[in-house]
């Protein structure tokens, strides 16, 4: 069969008109169904058929949704609010900032104003740039189905590449995303400035004190079949001092941690180099010294 | 083209300055494209017009043993399946060589195709496409160039080779003997992708049993209509080639052109209905022809004085699976391959093989980005093994009035080089940045400054037709209409026409209407590519113009009773000079030709002043005159990722007189972000033939934020005798030059020279990685 | 499927089949054609059209998403026949085109962004302007002619 885009398949199409609707249309159609929210990723796979579906469940009209909150376990972002909104949204830069760094350096504005959070996460490409940064601050999902809902952390939420704990009758409604003092950044490496998939991509959160790092967490993205928490990076450096010799020593531990791929983007080994380089760049952005640089 | 149009004109225009060429003018396509009116071949949606689908080979090399249409027809929508035997007349589409069926019976690379479906719709014809059942007998293939020359392995019967060429002049050997310095490397380039915004298409209208409209995307209008007549078996006048917008060319639209226009008219004049093919993106990158990559082993030798006495240079093309544009391609390279230096000695031999990659043809530069990657590098190579500074050096070896180049063709005037180089060096404050990049504390980022200088032959390379056409009529209420052959792609090129034309006929640029691109009503005007289309077809408008002025003249003497030479023409107003009161408009003296019986329009034609170099030695003419130009590049590189930024672009042409300098400047900003990206971030991937991404996603041109700085543009008017005004071309220049100025400029921000294109950053990074663990130093 | 929005200021009535993108519901039933197909995937902006004053790609939309209240503009909602928006004038002023096919996402681009920021910085053009590729022009012109487009429609010349 021909490769790349052809004519959509010809599918059904249903616009529920509550949250209560989407589930039960999710429930009666099972596999057979695809939920539609900005619709960044799902249209081009269908035309690609790469994806397949006898029903479109456009969830766009269903009120309530979307919207970032602030509650008492932190922000909580609907699943359906756009990337767009997400980045111009206040509360986000002063609670999250390195969600919203992450976001100006995705995709296209175009793309933005359209694609959603939930989308890119549910998605779960192993280099959706979202992901490093929810996971470095410990975000979860919430997860619906008619029978009830589950809260998942966003560390067990991945499975593999474009594969998730959600069940096919299964909606993620909402993001929660705890707030918490410290310093954050993100950084991604691309073949070009702008609006490119990542080779690699980095997140990290840390709280510095007496010149120590407490509470750190790396997490990063494009290397591994999931985006992952490096784990032993962060016992490395958990209690000891922010400097520039503890972080190039834990920067070259990543290098164990992550399991590249080769492929059109990179080479395993470049991209295995690249998380070490990286490591480093971000980690020294939250030690209490260069703050600035450009995500890109 | 023997007359010397540029003295004509001034004389014509009793010397004073121009009032319309060399300003900047709305272009005649502006407002249908800000306003979302102009069309494009995909544009032309017709309700009742049939859509094709390619069924094609997914084997590199194979025999079509047979195919089964029966469940293809079933589908409902499905009204046809064409296949080889279904083609009317010669199913033959080779370019310069004929060794390319329109529908094979033996595919030779991946995409190859072996049939048509055309259906009442898109979703039908797809379906259709998918159930067609192609039985295939597989062959083994070839991939790579040096393999194919000693494989028993036979993609064509007549030949490996699809082009060679050699080139003699003096003797390069004998000349090294005596040389103090030598140099001697080996250069890959890769392929490239056109990447243009609007993917092929073309739709096929009916106009009768033996005839057909074909609106397509395309560069070349007549050999369009040749190849379709010749597929249809009819004759050149029975087709008629209407060309619309086109988004976009850069030489993709040359060689893909016939063939899209072919697959459009096989569908419609077997059904007897308008019918259109419009490719996917996909099949834009996966199927259609690029750049060819090349192999350069290149020699060069000086004496101490710092003259470089020979070169000795061997370049393998990889053709692809037919010919199309390879001998155009290596020839030029060959032709070009001294670079813009005056060198005696000269020894060139290239070939083109086959392969069952993806057929390489015709894109900006046409060898030339690759042959001047060497050329450059070389020279460079050549200024650090004297000690010379590298602009030093060129300046020192430049081509100048009076220069043969490496075929032995005399450059009598119109070279403006040495005076550019020089110019873009102190604009670009070469001195200072490359003594102060050179001197830089070495922290993770590293800066580098770079020079390369280009040339481009303006006409068809390959072959003698090199000509063009061009109308202009003038209507009974003094408006002008002008047609011509030369194809609208973005270049500007039509408005620099319609300005030459308003000059010559003092109206103002207002006065003279573009009509379409129609085969009909021109004669064959050529391709529009090779930087041809305002030297030559703008010297047929010229042409045109002139005559029409003369005659009218002529009648206004007649009339007054004055010299002709006395008649001036300004602003829409006739006057005599010896006596200006003697005046009349332009919309009357129009009205006057027609009373008076005077015809009022007036063809032009042009060939263009050149030879054909002899097919042993390559000497001789194969260009009427050469285009410079010179870039600087100014870059960083991340030590630590391998990533090359380029900070900033200072380019230089010298094309003779700029004829619209705002589309000029706008032309080399394009090619420079071109030239960014074949340096620095496109890559064709390829395994076995097939392409792995041929996507937007993968295949990365620049965004607006992988833009350097740009200088202003340096420009050397070195004015061409021959043609309209003096122009030259400015299409491909800018592009040319950028590469090899980034090549340069890395090496001194890095001290590694890379010997293949392009500059990506993991090839980069591990370049550096290797340096440090070998232990040296820069 | 009954599909109802507003096209360029005027109500829009079809039947569409659900599995039309908005992109070919534009061209093949309503005859927009300055909305381009460049891709088809989302990748290049030629299918740009603003939807409720927001560029976004029609080629990742279907038709029947669009509602009643929903606003789609396109190049030919720009001007009134005869007259030209300051940006297109801008953009033929400034050459901020050349084969013209990226013009009307890049011309509708602009009109977002100068409806939201007045008075951009060439920074912010990049920003807006990253998912739009061109070919042909290497984005210098354009940018000009989207700082020329903020210049007159603040009125200064």
């Amino acid at each position: 069969m021909e490769a790349g885009v052809r004519p959509l398949p010809k599918m059904n199409y249903v616009a529920p008109s509550s949250l209560k609707e989407a589930l039960h249309l999710l429930k009666k159609y099972k596999g057979k169904a695809r939920v539609l929210a900005g619709g960044t990723d799902l249209i081009p796979k269908l035309k690609k058929r790469m994806i397949k579906a006898e029903v479109v469940i456009d969830l766009n009209r269903i009120p309530g949704l979307s919207g970032i909150r602030m509650q008492k376990d932190g922000l909580h972002i609907g699943a359906l609010t756009r990337l767009a909104e997400i980045k111009e949204s206040r509360l986000v830069r002063e609670k999250a900032p390195v969600l919203f760094q992450a976001i100006g350096v995705m995709a296209s504005p175009p793309i933005r104003n359209r694609g959603t959070l939930a989308g890119n996460l549910c998605t779960a490409s192993p280099a959706a740039d979202t992901a490093p940064p929810l996971l470095v601050l410990n975000a979860s999902v919430r997860l619906q189905n008619t029978d009830g809902k589950r809260v998942v952390p966003l560390s067990e939420f991945f499975r593999g590449p474009q594969d998730t704990v959600r069940r096919a009758d299964e909606m993620l409604t909402e993001v929660i995303v705890p707030v918490q003092k410290g310093r954050s950044a993100f950084l991604k490496l691309g073949r070009r400035k702008a609006f490119t998939l990542s080779v690699v991509s980095v997140a990290a959160f840390a709280r510095v004190r007496g010149g120590k790092f407490e509470d750190l967490r790396l997490a990063l993205g494009a290397v591994a079949p999931t985006p992952i928490r490096s784990r032993k990076v962060e016992e490395a450096l958990q209690g000891k001092e922010a400097n520039e010799e503890n972080i190039a020593r834990a920067a070259e531990l990543v290098k164990e941690e992550v399991k590249p791929i080769g492929d059109v983007r990179a080479s395993e080994e470049y991209r295995r180099e690249m998380s070490s380089v990286f490591t480093r760049r971000v980690l020294a952005q939250v030690n209490g010294r260069g703050y600035n640089e450009s995500a890109i | 083209m023997e007359l010397e149009y540029l003295e004509e004109v001034k004389k014509l225009l009793h010397g004073k300055s121009y009032k319309v060429v060399g300003t900047d003018v709305k272009r005649v396509d502006s407002l249908e494209k800000v306003t979302g009116v102009a069309k494009y071949a995909a544009d032309y949606l017709m309700e009742n017009a049939l859509r094709i689908r390619p069924v094609r080979s997914p084997y590199a090399h194979a025999i079509v043993k047979k195919i089964d249409k029966a469940a293809a027809l079933k589908v409902p929508g499905v009204e046809a399946v064409i296949t080889a035997e279904d083609v009317p007349g010669e199913n033959q589409i080779g370019y310069l060589v004929d060794d390319q069926p329109i529908l094979t019976t033996k595919a030779r690379y991946v995409g190859d195709i072996v049939a048509l479906v055309v259906a009442r719709d898109e979703r039908s014809a797809w379906e259709g496409a998918d159930r067609v059942k192609v039985e295939y007998k597989e062959l083994p293939a070839i991939f790579d160039p040096r393999e194919a020359l000693k494989s028993d392995i036979r993609i064509h019967e007549h030949s490996k080779y699809a082009a060679e060429v050699k080139i003699v002049k003096g003797n390069a050997d004998e000349a090294f003997r005596h040389c103090d310095v030598i140099v001697e490397k080996t250069y890959r380039t890769g392929s490239q992708d056109h990447a243009y915004l609007e993917p092929e298409a073309a739709v096929a209208i009916p106009t009768g049993a033996r005839s057909v409209n074909v609106i397509g995307t395309t560069q070349n209008p007549f050999r369009t209509r040749h190849t379709v007549a010749r597929v249809m078996g009819w004759k050149d006048s029975e087709v008629t080639i209407l060309t619309p917008y086109i988004g976009g060319g850069f030489g993709g639209k040359d060689t893909y052109g016939p063939l899209i226009c072919c697959l459009a008219t096989l569908a419609a004049m077997k059904l007897g209905k308008p019918a259109m093919i419009v490719y996917s993106r996909y099949e834009s990158f996966a199927y259609r022809f690029k750049r060819g990559p090349f192999e350069i082993r290149y020699k060069t030798g000086a004496t101490k004085d710092g003259k470089v006495k020979a070169i000795q240079v061997n370049h393998l093309v990889d053709a692809g699976a037919y010919a199309t544009w390879s001998v155009g391609f290596t020839k030029r390279a060959a032709y070009h391959a001294t670079g813009v230096y005056e060198i005696e000695n000269v020894t060139v031999e290239g070939a083109a093989v086959y392969t069952n990659n993806l057929p390489n043809a015709a894109f900006n530069g046409f060898g030339n980005p690759q042959m001047l990657f060497a050329a450059e590098s070389q020279m460079d190579l050549m200024a650090e093994a004297l000690n010379m500074d590298p602009v030093e050096f060129r300046l020192k070896n430049a081509l100048v009035p009076g220069s043969r180049t490496g075929t032995n063709q005399l450059l009598d005037h119109a070279v403006g080089i040495k005076e550019l180089i020089q110019k873009v060096a102190d604009q670009a404050d070469w001195k200072g940045k490359r003594a102060q990049y050179g001197s830089e504390p070495k922290g993770t980022k590293r800066r580098g400054i770079g020079v390369g200088c280009s040339w481009h032959g303006c006409g068809t390379t390959g072959f003698k037709r090199d000509w063009a056409g061009a109308s202009v009529i003038v209507n009974p209420d003094g408006s002008v209409s002008y047609s011509t052959g030369i194809v609208e792609i973005g270049q500007g090129t039509t408005t620099s026409h319609a300005m030459m034309v308003a000059e010559v006929l003092g109206i103002p640029f207002e006065g003279v209407k573009v009509d379409v691109n129609n085969t009909g009503t021109m004669p064959d005007s050529g391709e529009t590519h090779a930087q041809r289309g305002t030297i030559i077809g703008g010297t047929a408008a010229v042409d045109a113009a002139l005559k029409l002025r003369k005659r009218m003249n002529r009648l206004v003497a007649e009339m007054w009773e004055c010299s002709e030479d006395d008649v001036a023409f300004e602003n829409g107003e006739t006057y005599n000079l010896k006596s200006p009161k003697q005046r009349i408009g332009f919309q009357d003296l129009a009205w006057e030709m027609y009373m008076k019986g005077v015809p009022p329009a007036e063809y032009g034609f042009i060939k263009a002043r050149r030879g054909f170099p002899d097919p042993e030695t390559g000497q001789g003419d194969p260009y009427a005159a050469y285009t410079f130009g010179c870039t600087i590049a100014e870059v960083e590189v991340d030590l630590e990722t391998g990533q090359v930024s380029v900070l900033r672009l200072i380019p230089g042409v010298a094309a003779g007189k700029i004829i619209q300098p705002a589309v000029a400047k706008g032309q080399v900003y394009g090619c420079g972000m071109l030239g960014l990206g074949y340096a620095t971030t496109e890559r064709v991937l390829r395994k076995e033939g097939r392409m792995l991404n041929p996507s937007y996603t993968d295949y990365l041109i620049p965004t607006i934020k992988d833009m350097p700085e740009m200088a202003d543009l340096v420009v050397v008017e070195d004015e061409y005798k021959f043609s309209g005004f003096g122009a030259k071309g400015v299409g491909e220049i800018a592009f040319i030059a950028t590469p090899l100025a980034i090549a340069n400029a890395l090496k001194q921000a890095l001290g590694i020279r890379f010997y293949d294109m392009p500059l990506d950053m993991e090839k980069v990074y591990f370049a550096i990685r290797e340096k440090k663990r070998n232990g040296s130093r820069s | 499927m009954k599909v109802q929005f507003k096209l360029n200021g005027r109500a829009v009535t079809e039947e569409v089949e659900p599995y039309e993108t908005l992109l070919d519901f534009l061209r093949e039933r309503l005859q927009v054609i300055s909305v381009k197909k460049g891709c088809d995937e989302g990748d290049c902006g030629a299918c740009t059209i603003l939807l409720n004053g927001k560029p976004v790609r029609s080629c990742l939309l279907l038709a029947v998403q669009m509602r009643e209240k929903d606003e789609v503009t396109t190049v030919e909602g720009l001007s009134k026949p005869g007259e030209r928006s300051v940006i297109q004038e801008a953009f033929l002023e400034k050459y901020g085109f050349q084969c013209g096919f990226c013009t009307p996402g890049m011309i509708l681009t602009t009109k977002a962004l100068l409806d939201a920021k007045p008075k951009p910085t060439v920074e912010e053009i990049k920003d807006q302007f990253e998912g739009n590729l061109c070919r042909c022009t290497g984005y210098q012109q354009i940018i000009e002619s989207v700082l020329r487009a903020a210049e007159l429609k603040a009125g200064r010349s």
